[in-house]
């Protein structure tokens, strides 16, 4: 169980990271306003740009279904055989 | 392994003291070697970290001590240097990627707007706003006892002195917010107050209006106390439950 925590929180702080850098570079006008959740601050992406804005939007994925996966689904999946067990034992 | 790791029960205090119940009952390294993936890994680093010191003491002639731990070189210091990496590492990742803006040095011919401390003294500094609390009394004839600036700081004494006073306070042996929802609820209740007491310091900034936000100042943590004791109250049978199942795996009735 606790591995399981542990690669959920992984995946979370990963993800978080990425999303948090990505949207630093794009998504923040100035130091004083919208933070990481601004307009974006260029006018014609170039295709490194949209590679990035594209790894802003997997990361920030990545970090929600890996701690749900983690967290919620898995152990979710294993209550449920653990009870299927139950009920056939 | 080796002629010391038998099944035997030695009782002359030299092994861990700990015998399993029955015979059914797994010792705790059956249990160990049950596990999988990487607290297996770990569990073979620790064991053959453990079985080397043995080595080295054995063939040493140093004095064999009782100690139940593992030496600082280098089993602590390669957790500590791990921890260390992984910070320094974020560190340089952060400033690397994010450099902060510098912006302009601060004017000091002209006063800012709002005044603000450091976000860790917003508490503080909310406290400081607590005139509607200052009571108005009647005998005074409607005015104030104190200006609503030592009120403030009253309170910050108050407070300051209940956070001084609660290591000697509720000296018992619960371990866990469940064993006591009463006080974990008081708990709660304060670190929720810290929280919107410092959202009423910025409440110039805040969107919420400041009527509003001065009620929810007090209300939240009294809701906040209501729901922890609720569900730590709610919890506490199933806690008890499980308690008492462990005891019975671990002991049988006979």
């Amino acid at each position: 169980m606790a591995d399981e925590f542990m690669k959920g929180f992984a995946c979370l702080m990963v993800g978080g990271l990425g999303w948090m850098t990505i949207k630093g570079w794009y998504n923040t006008p100035s130091f004083e306003g919208a933070q990481l959740t601004g307009a974006l601050t260029i006018e014609e992406p170039t295709t490194f740009d949209q590679i990035a804005l594209f790894m802003g939007e997997a990361f920030f994925w990545f970090a929600v279904l890996g701690a749900l996966t983690f967290w919620v689904v898995l152990p979710l999946v294993s209550e449920f055989q653990a009870y299927l067990n139950e009920r056939s034992a | 392994m080796s002629d010391n790791d038998t099944d035997d029960v030695r009782t002359d205090g030299s092994g861990t003291g700990i015998v399993s119940p029955d015979d059914e009952t797994p010792a705790w390294s059956e249990r160990k070697e049950r596990t999988q993936g990487l607290s297996r890994l770990t569990y073979e680093y620790f064991e053959r970290a453990r079985r080397e010191d043995q080595d080295l003491r054995q063939q040493s002639d140093y004095v064999e001590r009782d100690v139940l731990a593992f030496p600082a070189w280098p089993h602590e210091m390669m957790r500590n240097i791990a921890l260390t990496s992984f910070f320094v590492g974020m560190i340089l990742f952060v400033s690397a990627t994010l450099p902060p803006e510098m912006p302009n040095p601060a004017n000091s011919g002209v006063t800012p707007a709002i005044i603000l401390p450091d976000w860790y003294l917003y508490w503080s500094f909310g406290l400081l706003k607590l005139g509607p609390l200052n009571p108005e009394l009647s005998i005074l004839g409607g005015s104030k006892l104190m200006a609503d600036r030592t009120y403030g700081v009253l309170a910050n004494v108050v407070v300051v002195g209940f956070v001084a006073i609660v290591p000697f306070l509720n000296k018992g042996s619960a371990r866990r917010p469940v064993e006591q929802p009463f006080w974990a609820a008081v708990g709660m209740s304060g670190v929720i107050f810290s929280l919107t007491i410092a959202a009423l310091s910025i409440k110039n900034l805040a969107p919420i209006a400041p009527h509003l936000l001065f009620d929810l100042t007090f209300l939240v943590p009294i809701v906040s106390a209501t729901i922890t004791y609720a569900v730590l109250k709610t919890m506490r049978e199933g806690y008890m439950f499980d308690l008492n199942r462990r005891y019975y795996r671990l002991r049988p009735p006979k």
